[in-house]
This record gives structure tokens, C-alpha cells and sequence, in this order.
């Protein structure tokens, strides 16, 4: 079942287009940046954009952070908004059920393939920004003893290794706070046979969450938003790593997924099909 | 004779609207049924309910045995359906359909894959399409290629809603053809249609559906057996009056219905009288008769309260 | 209508119960109980000012409502003390910890140790040493709550000080202590301590102004606590600094030496009185003799001549604050419990008076400054 929807996900021509657009963006950061040299003033721009000039092995995180706040979860509030509304609307989804496919199983298996959607997304706008950031900035030279790949937000040099493992984490917390999105959507997708819909619901989701994220009267349930812990991956660059949004991140992405898929199954689970 | 759809005072509820109330149906193996009814007549909805799409409201449907929706898992892989028309993954070719929508349930080996969606393309007349996308296929092709998704794994009850949507004549026959032929085979077809003509041609019951009650279920001998009544042709209907004096039922232009099972008899009288005689058969009723009969005005025609 | 819903109400619940659960936990924590222990207000606060060689490592946040019309002039000073700031903190001792204010695009790391201060900028990859010195700008570290706690407490008397209750910080039981300065010019009007239980340490300190200068006894004007604390001493590695390679690097200025500087300019020097608003002169290391500290514990007034051209620029920068009051005595404003008031005698050069005091005691200060009698 998992199988299928995997196929599914990755034998559609939309969803390349999707990751292609997705790159496109911060390809064009990175000419624009390379052409002018001008590069955000300190405080302001995406993370990472201004260090990206001297060490274009930055380019990856900057990248991330440019798709991060709008771009990313358009795009998978769209694939997961259409995981079953999507289905609905062509009428596979009859027969699907039909088929007959366990309706909690298509719902796993319609999660985990956006999940891997988004994997593959943030690995793939991370390995073209390492291509396009090697290509077009310099590159630290990597050499022996003290001075190594990089620089940690704290002043601390940090090793080629290190620099790499924690990209890599980066690139999987990232993709950790994608699943919320997917969780909403996935969830609205159960609600309407409309995928346009489902996908309109899940970013109505994120554009509160980030319009009460930067608001004081909100603060009480600021910790509680689905995009509070989102620039979290910023925090696996200082020296020592401050794992505490990260690992509430993760948290709160976690009972994001659990209670909006266990909402989706209780929809689910006996609506009627009449798509 | 074992039933192998069974529902009992199935009804559907949308609101205040009653789109199907309280069915019983029965369809026992072997039979190809003919659920026959308007649009609009609560058909979809019970073929929907019958496979777990819908729920009902009250009432159960038991299919192969099993009591649906829990047993779908266990009974849904031996039933092939085909449910208002076919979909499918537009960017995908027809193969490809057929191999997610297998590998997408209990009940279809792998190893066999391949092979079975071969065999089942070559017996829709798909056989040449080759890696054609869907969205390339014309509306017979996909009406093809979604029976061919329902016979995928040998099934042995098919639910079929109008399997001849979009066809032309010849595909029309072919499908005819195919069923008759799989129905040889053991296969239970369940038909669910609203032309008459396809279901008088295929069906051996026939259950018909108005406005959410079904108003008639039997056996299509039973339905058109003879009325027993002739019908006389003859170019003079007012001397068959005047042989057969109280024995005429009914006269309508050339063609005099006449009391009497036995069309030799009626024969001898009149050609003994001298009437000219240019057609003589038993009365059987129309199935069209018998369902305008049965059932009511057009489930689409709205009257003004 | 036993087979409606399909237990579609009971999945339903399950989501709801689900998310009931979910959403009390952490009010649930919160509401975990504290342990009072039977600490007198004196004793506690020995035990605070003991703490200082408690090495910990912790996460703190400050919040501050000190909307101090500087804004231009010390911008940095400006954000400590008006903005939200997350602090990383590592303590080894008094001379040897490092501060790191956490942004969402990068961090200024202060590391402190026996011969001075490394201040690291992330964004500008700068990094800034400098030497001791007794009289400093607000930094980063002055807010860990931990050092707030020690210096507001240092000075207080037995009398202002009383005990109110427990509450957990940090996931750990801590002590009440309040202060009520005793002054009548405090604008402070008081001051929370939560001192951890074991430890002594200062794990939350609140300060709130008194309300004739905009003070609200439920939003404090500073409030600074941790929200993370681990209590065992952070290795030294962590706290040391060495500049990256590609770093600029540069000397800090010693704002002492500004200050001697702005004073020696003066033609006349003047001799400050030595009571200034009901507060006595007070003595203090490495100041120019220029400046005059006045009052003690949490009540403090700092006075300043400045050169004219300077007196100018605040002159525009106080009048153009919203809430500032000009008279004859010249112009003042209070942020929170802070006051800052321009002076600008007739007969001398114009002076700063700054300080937790009320705008009525800046007015007396004032008053009583040399140039003002006629």
C-alpha cells in the first residue's frame, strides 16, 4: 500500500514541477547575490544569506531558509491537501476503498508518502544549493588543524565532518517541521472531495500561525503554533547545539501529526464516499 | 442456492431525504441480476452501499456472507466493481493502473501480476494499447480499461453500474458478449443500468428501483412469461370481434389481443371463419411495460405540489 | 438506531480526549506544587549573595519594559533592556562565564574571563575585546538572572527585605524574597527574588516600578528568569574564546574613560554636593571624580556634566519622548523605574542625572546641583 502511494507520488509529472519551482527561488537568490555582492545587512534576510558570500558550503542552510517560511509548506500543504481529496475528485478513491484498500492503511500510506514528498523536497533544495553554492561563491579552503569548513554561530571553527552532520540534521529537522503542514492537510483532504480546498485550509493553518506568532496578545499560545520551532535548525549552528526548540519542535511536530491523523481517521473511517 | 447479495430494510438517509428506503435485496449466485431503475433512483447509492463506499443508515447488507462494511476486507478482493463510470491516474498508462490498483489490496499476488493484467487488457480488446497514457484514451478505452480493472482477480460476484456508458454498438456487444461468457464461467453479475433493452438482453432477475423502494424483484421468465393472452394481426379487426365474440381483450389498429393460451386454437378458428391472419403470437408482457407498470413518473420530473 | 455512526462518536472522543490530554500537560506541569523550606529573609539572601561561585549552565529569558529614549545613541543597551532576550548562559565563577544572546538569525556571545571580555557578533562576524572596568554599559551577562539577583539584593538592608512563599523556576523549587526599598525616592517598588532552594541561586528575579512613574504592580519592568538550568559546572572549553580566523577583531572603548573624558573638558570642574534628593554621595572605584553616585541597594542617581554639544543632541532626543516633562529645571523622563533627566544650568554646563529615582526626586536633585541656587 505504502508501495503504491509512493509510486503514485513520484511517477506524477507535478510532482518534479513542484521541486523544480521550489529550487528556483533560491537559485535566483544566489545569481542575484553572486551578480551584486550585496548582501543582507546584518539582522535582517534569511538566516545564513549573509555568510553564504565567504562560504558558499552555507549555501544549503541559507537555501533552506529562503524556501522555509512560504514556499515549502505551499507546496506541501498542495500534495497533501491532495492526498485523498486529490483521489476523490479523479473518483480513484472509489476504487480504491473498493479494492478493496483499508481506509486507516490509505491514510498511513498517504502520510508517509507526503512525508517522503518533503524528504525528498529538502534534500533535493539542499543538494542544489550546495551545487549552486559551491559553483557560484567560494569555498572555504578546507584545510588541516584548527581552521575547518566553517564557523559556528558562536565563533567556534567547525569541522568539515562537523559541518556535514550538522547539515544533515538540519535538512532532517526541516523536514520534521514540514509535517504539521502535511498533518493539516492530510486531515482537510478527509473533509472535502476538493483538493483545492484542503490545500487552502492547511495554509489558512499556517498564515494564522504565523500572523499570531509575531503577535504579543498571542503569546500565550505562541509555544503551541504550528511554525513557533521552524527557524529551530538555526540552533544546530551554535557551539554547543541548543537542542531546546529543537527538540520541542520535534515534539510539537509530533502531536501535531498524532492528534490531526487521529482526527482524520475518526472523519475517515466511516465517511461516506460518494466522490 | 446460496444468496450472495443480501440486504435487508437497507436505508440511506442525506438529511431529511430518503435516498434509499428500506431495500431487500437478494441475488443469489449464479443469477445475473438486473437492478434496473431511473436516475435519481437510489441505485448508485445501494451499489455504494453495498461495497462499503456508503453507510447505512439502517438496515444491513451482507455481501459473499459477509457482513458489510466490517468484512470488506475479506470478501471486497472476490468482488470486481465497477462504480459510476471509471477513473483513473491520468499521467499513468493503462497497465500501470491496473498494477497500483492490484498491488493496492489484499488478494493480488505479485507474481501473478503482470501476467493477469495482460490477460485482462486482452479481453477488454485493450490488448494493443500499449504505454498510452490514460489521459490519452478515448471515453470506450477507459470504460474498457475499468471493466478490465474489475476483472482483474477473477472475481466472483461483478458489480457493474453501467458498464456500457460510452460505448459504441459493436463495444456494447463485445461487453454483452463478455459477460454472458464470464457468467458461463461461475460469475455472479450484479448489472445496475437504466436502459431496459441491456438488461432484458442479459439478465436472468431483474429487481427495479423507484424513488429509493424497490417496487420489483423476480425472475425475468417469470416477469414476461404469457400473459395468457394472443395477439392476433389482421388487417380486419372487426371480423376477429365477430368470430370470436367475448374473447377480444382489446383491439388496436391491426393487432386484436384475443383470451386463450393456445395460439393454434385461435388460429383454426379464425382461418376457418375466413379472417385473414398476418401474424399470431402468445402475449408476453415488455419488461419496459412491466417496470412502467411497477414503477411510478420519471425520478426526474419534479410536479409542482 | 443502534448501528448509526459506526462509532463514529466514539472515535470522535478519542480525538477529543486525545487533545485534552495533550493541551492540560502543560498546565498540568505547571501546576506541579513548590516546596516552601523554612529560610528567614536574611538568611536567604546570604545564601544569594553566596552564590556566586555556583557554577550552572542554563537557558534564561529576559523581558524588559525599559523603553529608554536612547534608542540611536546606544541602540544595543536600548534592545537589552526594552526587548525579549534569550540568554545562553555557562558560569564557571564571577570571572570566568559566558552569555550568548540568542536571535532567530544569530547570536552575541559575551565571554567573560580574569583579563576581560571577548564580545562576539555573529552577523557581523566581529569580535570585540575589552578590558575590565568598574563603571560599564548594561551587557547581556547583567541580566542572566543569577547576577541581577546577587547585585539588587547586595545592598539591601534587613528591614526592606521579607519572605513570599515558593514557586518552581527551571523545574526547581525556589524561594521567595522580596524587596521594598526603604528610600523615599526608590521608583522601585519592589523587587522578587526566587532564589533556588539548594543553591541559593537566583532563578527568576522581577522588578516593578512604583506607579506614579507608569508602573503596573502585574506587568514588571524587568523580568528576567530560566527557563532551563543545569547545575553542574560547565566545562571551561565552552567558556573560552578564541577569534575565527575571518573575524574582524577590535578593542572595545572603556565608557570611563568617555565619561573622565567628557568631565576633564568641563572648564570649571564642579564639586557635587554630597546629598542629592534624600540620597547620600557614595564612593566608587575607577569613576572620574567628575561623577557623582548617589543612594544605595536598588535606589541609585548618577550625575554627569556633559559637554554642550552632547547636551544638545539628549536635548532633542528627551524632549522628542512622548511622555517627557520640561520645566524650568529642565527636561526629564522616566522608563520604568529608570529616570533620566537634562540639566541645564544657567550659570554652568548642563549635566545627566540618570537613576532608579522618581521624576519628583530627579526635580530635587536638580534643584539642589551647582548653577541651579541662584
Amino acid at each position: 500500500m505504502i508501495g503504491v502511494e509512493l509510486s503514485k507520488m513520484f511517477r506524477r509529472p507535478r510532482t518534479w514541477a513542484t521541486i523544480a519551482v521550489l529550487n528556483a527561488l533560491p537559485v535566483l537568490v544566489a545569481v542575484l547575490l553572486q551578480l551584486t555582492d550585496l548582501a543582507p545587512r546584518p539582522g535582517e534576510g534569511p538566516p545564513f544569506l549573509s555568510a553564504v558570500l565567504t562560504n558558499g558550503q552555507l549555501f544549503p542552510l541559507a537555501a533552506l531558509a529562503i524556501v522555509l517560511p512560504l514556499f515549502l509548506p505551499i507546496a506541501v500543504a498542495v500534495v497533501s491537501g491532495d492526498a485523498v481529496a486529490g483521489e476523490a475528485q479523479a473518483g480513484t478513491l472509489r476504487y480504491l476503498l473498493a479494492r478493496p484498500a483499508g481506509r486507516t492503511r490509505l491514510l498511513v500510506a498517504k502520510l508517509v508518502a507526503v512525508l517522503a514528498f518533503v524528504l525528498v523536497t529538502v534534500v533535493v533544495v539542499a543538494v542544489v544549493g550546495y551545487l549552486v553554492g559551491t559553483l557560484l561563491f567560494d569555498a572555504q579552503p578546507v584545510t588541516s588543524g584548527t581552521s575547518g569548513a566553517g564557523t559556528s554561530m558562536s565563533g567556534t571553527p567547525l569541522t568539515p565532518e562537523e559541518l556535514a552532520r550538522r547539515t544533515l540534521l538540519a535538512i532532517g529537522y526541516v523536514a520534521v517541521s514540514m509535517l504539521g503542514v502535511a498533518a493539516f492537510g492530510l486531515f482537510f483532504s478527509t473533509l472535502t472531495d476538493s483538493p483545492l480546498a484542503a490545500a487552502l485550509g492547511a495554509l489558512a493553518v499556517l498564515v494564522t500561525s504565523s500572523l499570531l506568532f509575531t503577535l504579543d496578545a498571542a503569546s500565550p499560545i505562541a509555544p503551541y503554533l504550528p511554525t513557533r520551532y521552524w527557524l529551530a535548525f538555526v540552533d544546530l549552528f551554535r557551539d554547543p547545539v541548543l537542542w531546546r526548540d529543537v527538540v520541542r519542535g520535534l515534539a510539537l511536530q509530533g502531536v501535531y501529526v498524532g492528534v490531526l491523523l487521529t482526527a482524520a481517521w475518526a472523519n475517515f473511517a466511516t465517511k461516506d464516499v460518494t466522490s | 442456492m446460496t444468496s450472495v447479495i443480501v440486504t435487508r430494510g437497507l436505508v440511506k438517509q442525506y438529511g431529511r431525504v430518503r435516498a434509499v428506503d428500506g431495500i431487500d435485496l437478494d441475488v443469489r449466485a449464479g443469477d445475473v441480476y438486473g437492478f434496473l431503475g431511473a436516475n435519481g433512483s437510489g441505485k448508485t447509492t445501494t451499489v455504494r452501499m453495498l461495497l462499503g463506499l456508503v453507510l447505512p443508515t439502517r438496515g444491513e447488507v451482507e455481501l459473499l456472507g459477509g457482513r458489510m462494511p466490517r468484512a470488506g476486507r475479506r470478501v471486497l478482493p472476490r468482488v470486481g466493481a465497477l462504480i459510476e463510470g471509471p477513473a483513473h491516474h491520468q499521467h499513468l498508462s493503462g497497465a500501470a493502473n491496473l498494477a497500483l490498483l492490484d498491488a493496492a489490496g489484499p488478494g493480488g499476488s505479485r507474481r501473478t501480476r503482470k501476467h493477469r493484467i495482460a490477460e485482462v487488457l486482452d479481453q477488454v480488446g485493450l490488448g494493443g494499447v500499449g504505454r498510452r497514457k490514460v489521459g490519452a484514451y478515448s471515453l470506450g478505452m477507459r470504460q474498457r480499461l475499468g471493466l478490465a480493472g474489475a476483472l482483474l482477480r477473477r472475481p466472483e460476484l461483478l458489480v457493474l453500474d453501467e458498464p456500457t456508458n460510452g460505448l459504441d454498438p459493436q463495444g456494447i456487444a463485445e461487453v454483452r458478449e463478455l459477460l454472458l461468457d464470464l457468467h458461463r464461467g461461475g460469475t455472479t453479475v450484479f448489472l445496475s443500468s437504466h436502459l431496459l433493452a441491456e438488461v432484458e438482453q442479459l439478465c436472468s432477475r431483474v429487481g427495479v428501483l423507484d424513488r429509493g423502494r424497490l417496487v420489483l424483484q423476480d425472475g425475468m421468465a417469470h416477469l414476461t412469461a404469457p400473459t395468457g393472452a394472443t395477439v392476433v394481426d389482421t388487417p380486419a379487426p372487426e371480423r376477429v370481434r365477430s368470430v370470436l365474440d367475448g374473447r377480444v381483450l382489446g383491439t388496436s389498429g391491426e393487432r386484436v389481443v384475443v383470451r386463450g393460451t393456445d395460439p393454434a386454437e385461435v388460429n383454426a378458428l379464425l382461418v376457418g371463419a375466413g379472417v385473414p391472419v398476418t401474424g399470431l403470437a402468445l402475449q408476453r408482457p415488455t419488461l419496459e411495460e412491466v417496470v412502467l407498470a411497477a414503477a411510478g413518473t420519471s425520478a426526474d420530473r419534479v410536479e409542482r405540489a | 438506531m443502534a448501528a448509526r455512526g459506526y462509532g463514529r462518536a466514539r472515535r470522535w472522543s478519542v480525538v477529543v480526549a486525545l487533545v485534552a490530554v495533550l493541551a492540560s500537560l502543560p498546565a498540568l506541569v505547571g501546576a506541579l506544587p513548590a516546596d516552601d523550606a523554612d529560610v528567614g529573609a536574611a538568611e536567604l539572601r546570604a545564601a544569594v549573595l553566596a552564590s556566586g561561585g555556583v557554577g550552572f549552565s542554563g537557558y534564561a529569558v529576559s523581558a524588559g519594559g525599559l523603553a529608554l529614549p536612547v534608542g540611536d545613541q546606544l541602540p544595543a543597551v536600548a534592545d537589552l533592556l526594552s526587548d525579549r532576550s534569550l540568554l545562553r548562559v555557562w558560569w564557571r565563577g564571577p570571572d570566568e562565564h559566558r552569555v550568548d544572546v540568542v536571535s532567530a538569525a544569530g547570536e552575541t556571545g559575551v565571554h567573560v574571563d580574569a583579563g576581560g571580555t571577548w564580545t562576539w557578533e555573529y552577523e557581523s562576524a566581529t569580535a570585540t575585546r575589552t578590558a575590565p572596568a568598574a563603571l560599564t554599559l548594561p551587557a547581556p551577562p547583567d541580566l542572566v538572572p543569577a547576577s541581577l539577583g546577587r547585585r539588587l539584593l547586595s545592598e539591601a538592608a534587613d528591614d526592606e527585605l521579607s519572605r513570599i512563599g515558593a514557586r518552581r523556576v527551571a523545574g526547581r523549587d525556589a524561594l521567595g524574597l522580596r524587596l521594598v526599598p526603604a528610600a523615599p525616592a526608590a521608583s522601585v517598588a519592589r523587587v522578587d527574588v526566587w532564589a533556588d532552594a539548594a543553591t541559593g541561586l537566583p532563578l527568576a528575579v522581577e522588578v516593578v516600578a512604583v506607579e506614579e512613574v507608569g508602573g503596573d504592580a502585574s506587568l514588571p519592568a524587568l523580568d528576567t528568569r530560566f527557563l532551563d538550568l543545569d547545575l553542574t559546572v560547565p566545562p571551561a572549553g565552552v567558556i573560552a574564546f578564541t577569534p575565527p580566523a575571518d573575524a574582524r577583531v577590535g578593542t572595545g572603548e572603556d565608557p570611563a574613560g568617555l565619561l573622565r573624558e567628557a568631565a576633564d573638558r568641563e572648564l570649571s570642574p564642579v564639586r557635587l554636593p554630597v546629598e542629592l534628593a534624600g540620597l547620600g554621595r557614595r564612593d566608587v572605584a575607577g569613576a572620574p571624580a567628575a561623577v557623582g553616585l548617589y543612594g544605595s541597594g536598588v535606589t541609585l542617581l548618577a550625575v554627569a556634566p556633559v559637554p554642550g554639544r552632547l547636551a544638545a543632541g539628549l536635548r532633542s532626543t528627551l524632549t522628542a519622548a512622548p511622555d517627557a516633562v520640561t520645566d524650568e529645571l529642565g527636561t526629564r523622563v522616566a522608563a520604568g523605574p529608570l529616570g533620566l533627566m537634562l540639566v541645564e544650568p544657567p550659570r554652568s554646563g548642563a549635566y545627566v542625572l540618570t537613576g532608579t529615582v522618581t521624576l519628583d526626586a530627579l526635580a530635587d536633585a536638580a534643584a539642589a546641583l551647582p548653577g541651579m541656587t541662584s
